[in-house]
């Protein structure tokens, strides 16, 4: 009974040093930090605020499981309170970082060759860029909902094929239009996990789709981030 | 009459800016608000640790509160709490130690604290888990922590901030645990947690725990208090025909609208709660679900909340815990901005609380001329009153002993009140 246990109430956060800021468009940038050792599974987030406030706000983690260091991926808020100030972060400065934690992570219990399709609109694809470097081999169609083609995050780290843009306000993605009217088009049948992340109305969309075409919630994983 | 907080600030300006955004905080939640302990019902200390000396400094206010009689809440905050929180949390055991990344939500856990909602991490020895057994008091159910903390991270929520991580509690202090209160004379024993049905220790899962559990060669009736419709596997439900298993879930729902528990970032979906209670309910027809409803979360629309209300019928509420939704500064839904206004929050609870009450008769009336096994807890100059397997109060006009189990025949209801009782008498 006098076992030592585990005490909650502790959530562990650290000071993570900048070690490169990535600007992938005038909004978009990828904030790569020092590991610190912590450990984490591809899918989870981390909350992430500046040195010197108090506030902090969730970022998956963008970065691989094997990766020795961190990257998150974020898009400037106009009128928010955190990002536009990660924004401004240079590197070797600092940035508070809580442990990360998270359930939005692949079933390790599924069969090695199991279909996943993964559904993102905007920096939602963070934690698929996660999976996607921290599994090779995995089987995989990645759908990208994005307004304009230049928000085609790191495309190139997608094997060829398996990463559809669907680019709603201008023609240079793979697909004019959003997400939800590809998915409608090109059901990818009911064996399959779907993955979705972004914001929760194109979640709430997809979930009907999929519903209609007959998937189980049960395959059905979301992390809404807004 | 208004609660009293005082404050005490040492080290930088950044503190004393921070206590200043405190305290103009705690004024506007009608707090008065002083600069010393004394018959306090909150008092921060928010100490600096720059120096060994600002370290004694720090030390020094709070072991002079405890000296002078402080007998109320007391926060340790700042640069100290950061780096020697366990030295801190050890030696004042009944404090709250919060980190500076925490500092902003200490409103919120000063409400939870109020609420009831928390203790304490560390308030007696053996951390969150920790267990005084009740021997003398010899209530007839005895609850045992299996798990703390939550990640969830649901937008309305401020426990992930001021619970902390999720941690679950090692199976063998668990099954420990259970035996010594069975020993105490125990009849029945409640599983709870922050958010147990993510219990997890070394790979253990919840029902894994449970099956354990439920494996103590010993009688005994077992609950499941408050649990999150969101992580249950097979095994679960095969584990919900055990006959130590009381047949009775408090499946917190929260809406019944889709795009509503999205914006909630709940972990389910309504079609799923459905399913789950389908299951249940087909394992056992008269299984008893009951379920907390936020009604007027923002943007909530008049569809939404329809959807809520028809659920509370469509499901056969046994019981329904409905809050109005009210803003806890720091969480995601208070960065939200189509609140709903108060009035109509009101309407939407009073509607609520009418169907809750009409459903939780409907429910009850089922149990007439029906036997219930009936833990008695209550005994008073008119009746004997306790709860069926099903969690459902039930009165005898007949002096039994507390803590009697009893077979009981279920003539009527009554038909007062928002919790009417069955009313029965002890067969044969
Ligand atoms: C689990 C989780 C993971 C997340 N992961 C990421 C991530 O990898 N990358 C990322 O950029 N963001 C992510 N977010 C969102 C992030 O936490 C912040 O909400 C976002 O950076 C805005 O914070 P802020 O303080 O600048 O704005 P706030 O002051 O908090 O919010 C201002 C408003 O902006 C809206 N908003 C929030 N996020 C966005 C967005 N991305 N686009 C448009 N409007 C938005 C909010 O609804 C709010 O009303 C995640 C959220 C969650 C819950």
């Amino acid at each position: 009974m006098q076992k030592e246990v585990p005490v909650a109430n502790k959530i562990k956060t650290d000071l993570h040093e900048i070690l490169q800021i990535r600007h992938l468009t005038d909004s978009t940038f990828v904030l790569r930090i020092e590991r610190k050792g912590l450990t984490f599974q591809a899918g989870q987030h981390v909350c992430v605020g500046p040195p010197n406030g108090i506030h902090t706000r969730e970022y998956s983690i963008y970065s691989a499981e094997q990766d020795d260091y961190l990257e998150i991926l974020v898009k400037e808020v106009e009128n928010g309170l955190v990002s536009p100030s990660l924004k401004k972060l240079k590197s070797g400065g600092f940035v508070v970082v809580e442990e990360p934690v998270g359930y939005f992570t692949i079933n390790k219990a599924l069969p090695k060759n199991q279909k996943y399709v993964f559904i993102a609109s905007g920096t939602g694809i963070s934690p698929f860029h996660s999976f996607v470097l921290s599994t090779p081999g995995l089987n995989y169609t990645l759908l990208h909902g994005v307004r304009h083609g230049d928000e085609a995050y790191d495309a190139d780290a997608y094997e060829a094929g398996r990463y559809v843009l669907c680019t709603s306000r201008d023609d240079s993605g793979n697909y004019k239009g959003r997400v939800t009217q590809y998915l409608k088009k090109h059901p990818f049948g009911t064996d399959v996990h779907y993955y979705l992340c972004g914001n929760c109305n194109m979640i709430h969309d997809v979930y009907d789709i999929l519903e209609e075409q007959g998937v189980s919630t049960d395959n059905i994983h979301a992390e809404v981030y807004f | 009459m208004k609660r009293k907080i005082g404050f005490k600030t040492l080290g930088c300006r950044l503190n004393q800016f921070e206590t200043d955004a405190l305290a103009s905080r705690f004024t506007r939640m009608g707090y008065e608000v002083v600069d010393n302990s004394k018959d306090t019902d909150v008092f921060v200390v928010n100490t600096c640790t720059v120096t060994n000396q600002s370290d004694q400094k720090s030390r020094y206010v709070v072991n002079h509160a405890l000296t002078h009689g402080h007998i109320g809440m007391l926060i340790i905050t700042g640069c100290m709490a950061n780096h020697h929180k366990d030295q801190l949390e050890q030696r004042y055991p009944n404090a709250y130690v919060v980190d500076n990344q925490q500092k902003s939500a200490i409103p919120q856990l000063v409400e939870a604290h109020f609420k009831k909602e928390i203790v304490p991490s560390n308030q007696s020895q053996g951390g969150v888990f920790s267990y005084a057994p009740a021997a003398e008091t010899f209530h007839t159910r005895s609850m045992v922590k299996i798990q703390d903390g939550c990640d969830n991270f649901c937008t309305f929520c401020i426990i992930p901030k001021v619970r902390g991580r999720a941690v679950s509690r090692p199976p063998q202090a668990i099954l420990e645990n259970i035996k010594q209160v069975l020993d105490y004379g125990y009849k029945e024993v409640v599983i709870t947690g922050v958010n147990i049905s993510r219990y997890n220790y070394e790979g253990l899962s919840f029902s894994a725990l449970l099956r354990q559990i439920l494996a103590i060669d010993r009688d005994f009736r077992l609950r499941i208090s408050s649990i999150e419709p969101d992580s249950f596997d097979d095994d679960f439900f095969e584990l919900m025909k055990h006959p130590k298993l009381m047949p009775h879930l408090h499946l917190c729902l929260q809406s019944a609208s889709e795009s509503i528990l999205l914006k909630m970032r709940r972990m389910y979906t309504y079609k799923l709660y459905k399913t789950m209670v389908e299951k249940l309910r087909k394992l056992n027809p008269l299984f008893n679900i009951t379920t907390d409803l936020i009604v007027g979360f923002p943007g909530e629309t008049e569809d939404d909340f329809q959807a809520s209300l028809k659920a509370v019928g469509d499901l056969q509420l046994g019981h329904v815990h409905t809050f109005k939704y009210s803003k806890r500064e720091d969480t995601r839904a208070a960065r939200m901005s189509d609140t709903m206004p108060e009035p109509l929050k009101t309407q939407r609870s009073e509607l609520v609380r009418a169907a809750a009450l009409k459903a939780k008769i409907a429910y009850r009336r089922q149990f007439i001329g029906i036997k219930q096994t009936v833990l008695i807890d209550t005994l008073n100059a008119v009746y004997a009153k306790g709860y069926s397997e099903y969690y459902i109060p039930v009165k005898i006009k007949q002096s039994v002993p507390k803590n009697t189990l009893l077979k009981v025949h279920i003539y009527g209801l009554e038909t007062e009140g928002n919790d009417p009782c069955l009313l029965g008498e002890i067969s044969a």
